[in-house]
C-alpha cells in the first residue's frame, strides 16, 4: 500500500493542530488539572495513602492516561464525523488516487498523535506542580501503555465516527460507554475495592490493563507485560475493525 | 471518428427493490461537453458516483478512457477531476492549502504543483484571496475554488455535478465561462437542473428518468424530436381575441389553442399551416404574430412529466 494519502492527510491535520495548539492545550489541560487539584490535593489529607502511595501520586498516571486516550478518542470521532457528514472532505479525498484504507489510517494516526501530545502536556503540568519525579526508565516503559492505549481509543473513535451519523449519538456513547470504561478501570481507586466476584471481569477489560499497568509502572516501577500485551492486542484488533468498518461504510 | 471517453453498457444499480440505474447505456466522446439532465431521483448522482468509482454497480460495465471502473479505480481517479454537489472545501485550510492538499493526494511534487496552483488561482480570479479561508468567500468564489481544485492534477475527464446550484446569475455565468474555456482540452461530464446551462455549454445532452435514458442528442436534435408541431402566438388589439380564438380552434390544422387575455397561442401541425391561419385572420385586428421557439425545458417536461418528484 502506498501511504502518500495517509501522509498528506496526517500533515493536513497536524497543520490544523499547530495553528490552534495553545487553545487546544489550555482546553485539554484544564479538565484533568481541575480533577487533580480537587481530588489529588484537596482530598489527599482525607484519603491518605492508597496502595502505599499518596493519593495525589496514585491518581496522576491515570489522569495523564485519561487525557491521552480521551483526546485520541475525541479527535478521531469528531474529526471523522465532521469530515464525513458536515464538510464532505472524506468524499473529496475518495475521488483522488488514494485508497479508503489510507484515509482511515491517517485519521487513526491523527487521533493517536493528539492523544500523545495532550497526554504529555498534562503530564508535564502535573510534574511541574508536584514534587513527584518518575525515573526515565519508568517513563519509557509507561510509553508501552500510553502508545497502544492512545491507538486503541483512536480506533474506537474512528469506529464511532464511522457508524454514527448523529452528533447526539456520539455524545451519548461517550457518556454511557467510554467514560464509564475509563472511570471504572481504577482511575481513582484501587481495583481491590471491587467485590471479588467482579474483579476478574474488570481485569479482562483492556482499559483496566491500560490504567492499572500505567499506574504500576509509573508509581511502583512494576512492569506488567501481560497488561501491556493486552492493550497492544486490543489496539491491533481495534485497528483491524476500524479499517474494515470504515471500508464497509464507504462501500455502501 | 471521435474516441469514446466514457462508456457504460447495461449499467444497473439496485438498492434492494429500488432500481436507481436500469440498463443504462452511454457513450461520451473525448473532448466533448456532455450534459446529463433528469428530475430529482432520476439516477444522475448514482451514475456519477459509479463513474467516479465511489460506488460499485450491481451489474453492467462502465469505463473511463478505456479503463474499467471496477478493476482500475485508482488509475481512473488519477485522471478524473470531480466537482461534487456538496461544497467539500476544507474550511480550516486556506484556498491555496486546499489546492496543495489535493495535489499531494495526487502524488504531485511541490515543484510541479506550485506553478500549476499559481496558474489556476490566477485563472479563477482567486490569486488575491489565496491565503484566505473558504468560509470568507462568496458562493461563486467557493465554487470556482472547487473547480480549481478539480483541475490541479490536469484531469482528462472532469465531472461537474450541479456545479452552479445556488449561485447568483453573475457567478453562474462566470463558472460557465471557465467551463467553456476548458472545452476541447478534456472531456466534461455535467449534470444540472438548469436547462439553460446545459443548452449554453453542452455539445450533447442526455435526459434520464427512473434510471433510464429517455433521450439523447444535441439541443437542436432534442427540440426537433419533441414533435413536428409549431406554436405561434397571435396578439390582437381591442377585444376580438375571444371570437378569433373560437374561429382558430375550429380549424383542422390547429392542434391546440390557448388564450391568455388578448394573446392566443395556436399549435399547428406544421409550419406550412401558417398561411391558412393568416388567411383566416384576414381583416382581424392582429398586432403581432410570433413564432414560439421550443425550449429545452419544453423537451424536458414533455419527456419527464410535470409532476413534482419527491
Amino acid at each position: 500500500m502506498i501511504l502518500q494519502g495517509t501522509l498528506a492527510i496526517w500533515q493536513r491535520d497536524m497543520l490544523i493542530l499547530r495553528r490552534s495548539i495553545i487553545s487546544e492545550l489550555v482546553a485539554v489541560v484544564a479538565y484533568p488539572l481541575t480533577i487533580y487539584l480537587a481530588f489529588g490535593i484537596g482530598m489527599q489529607s482525607y484519603i491518605g495513602l492508597v496502595d502505599g502511595a499518596p493519593y495525589s501520586l496514585f491518581i496522576a498516571p491515570g489522569l495523564i492516561t485519561m487525557t491521552a486516550v480521551s483526546a485520541a478518542y475525541n479527535e478521531s470521532v469528531w474529526s471523522l464525523w465532521f469530515h464525513r457528514r458536515v464538510q464532505f472532505t472524506i468524499e473529496s479525498y475518495r475521488v483522488t488516487p488514494i485508497s479508503v484504507s489510507e484515509i482511515v489510517i491517517a485519521k487513526i494516526l491523527t487521533g493517536f498523535t493528539h492523544g500523545i501530545i495532550k497526554g504529555c502536556a498534562v503530564g508535564l503540568v502535573i510534574f511541574a506542580i508536584t514534587p513527584f519525579r518518575f525515573p526515565l526508565e519508568h517513563l519509557f516503559y509507561y510509553l508501552l501503555f500510553l502508545i497502544p492505549g492512545s491507538a486503541l481509543f483512536s480506533c474506537a473513535g474512528i469506529i464511532s465516527g464511522t457508524v454514527m451519523d448523529k452528533p447526539e449519538t456520539i455524545g451519548k456513547v461517550e457518556a454511557v460507554l467510554v467514560m464509564p470504561l475509563i472511570f471504572m478501570s481504577g482511575l481513582f481507586f484501587p481495583l481491590s475495592s471491587y467485590p471479588p466476584s467482579v474483579i476478574s471481569w474488570v481485569r479482562a477489560l483492556p482499559t483496566t490493563a491500560l490504567f492499572e499497568g500505567a499506574r504500576r509502572i509509573l508509581v511502583a516501577g512494576e512492569m506488567q507485560p501481560i497488561s501491556a500485551l493486552q492493550v497492544s492486542v486490543s489496539a491491533a484488533l481495534a485497528f483491524i475493525a476500524a479499517v474494515a468498518i470504515f471500508r464497509k461504510k464507504m462501500a455502501e | 471518428m471521435p474516441t469514446s471517453s466514457i462508456v457504460t453498457s447495461a449499467l444497473t444499480k439496485s438498492y434492494g427493490s429500488l432500481t436507481a440505474l436500469d440498463s443504462f447505456d452511454l457513450e461520451v466522446d473525448q473532448g466533448s461537453i456532455f450534459g446529463l439532465l433528469g428530475p430529482n431521483g432520476a439516477g444522475k448522482t448514482t451514475l456519477i458516483r459509479i463513474l467516479t468509482t465511489l460506488m460499485r454497480q450491481s451489474s453492467g460495465t462502465a469505463s473511463i478512457e478505456g479503463l474499467d471502473t471496477l478493476r482500475s479505480g485508482r488509475e481512473i481517479r488519477c485522471m478524473i477531476g470531480v466537482v461534487s454537489q456538496e461544497n467539500s472545501l476544507d474550511r480550516y485550510l486556506t484556498a491555496r492549502e486546499n489546492l496543495e492538499l489535493h495535489a499531494r493526494l495526487h502524488g504531485m511534487n511541490k515543484k510541479l504543483y506550485k506553478g500549476r496552483i499559481d496558474d489556476l488561482l490566477e485563472l479563477m480570479g482567486l490569486s488575491g484571496r489565496q491565503k484566505d479561508f473558504p468560509d470568507t468567500f462568496s458562493g461563486g468564489m467557493q465554487r470556482r475554488l472547487v473547480i480549481a481544485r478539480a483541475l490541479v492534477h490536469q484531469p482528462k475527464v472532469l465531472f461537474l455535478d450541479e456545479p452552479t446550484t445556488g449561485l447568483d446569475p453573475q457567478s453562474r455565468r462566470a463558472v460557465w465561462e471557465y467551463v467553456r474555456s476548458l472545452a476541447g482540452s478534456m472531456t466534461i461530464f455535467l449534470t444540472t437542473h438548469y436547462l439553460e446551462e446545459a443548452e449554453q455549454l453542452c455539445d450533447r445532452i442526455a435526459i434520464m428518468d427512473h434510471g433510464r435514458m429517455i433521450a439523447i442528442g444535441s439541443t437542436q436534435e432534442l427540440k426537433d424530436r419533441l414533435s413536428g408541431a409549431t406554436v405561434y402566438e397571435i396578439e390582437f388589439t381591442g377585444d376580438g381575441a375571444d371570437r378569433y380564438a373560437t374561429l382558430l380552434g375550429s380549424m383542422s390544422c390547429v392542434n391546440n389553442i390557448a388564450q391568455i387575455g388578448n394573446k392566443v397561442a395556436v399549435t399547428l401541425e406544421c409550419w406550412e399551416c401558417l398561411s391558412e391561419i393568416v388567411t383566416a385572420l384576414d381583416g382581424a385586428p392582429v398586432r403581432r404574430i410570433s413564432l414560439q421557439e421550443r425550449t429545452l425545458e419544453d423537451v424536458f417536461i414533455s419527456l419527464t412529466g410535470e409532476k413534482v418528484r419527491e
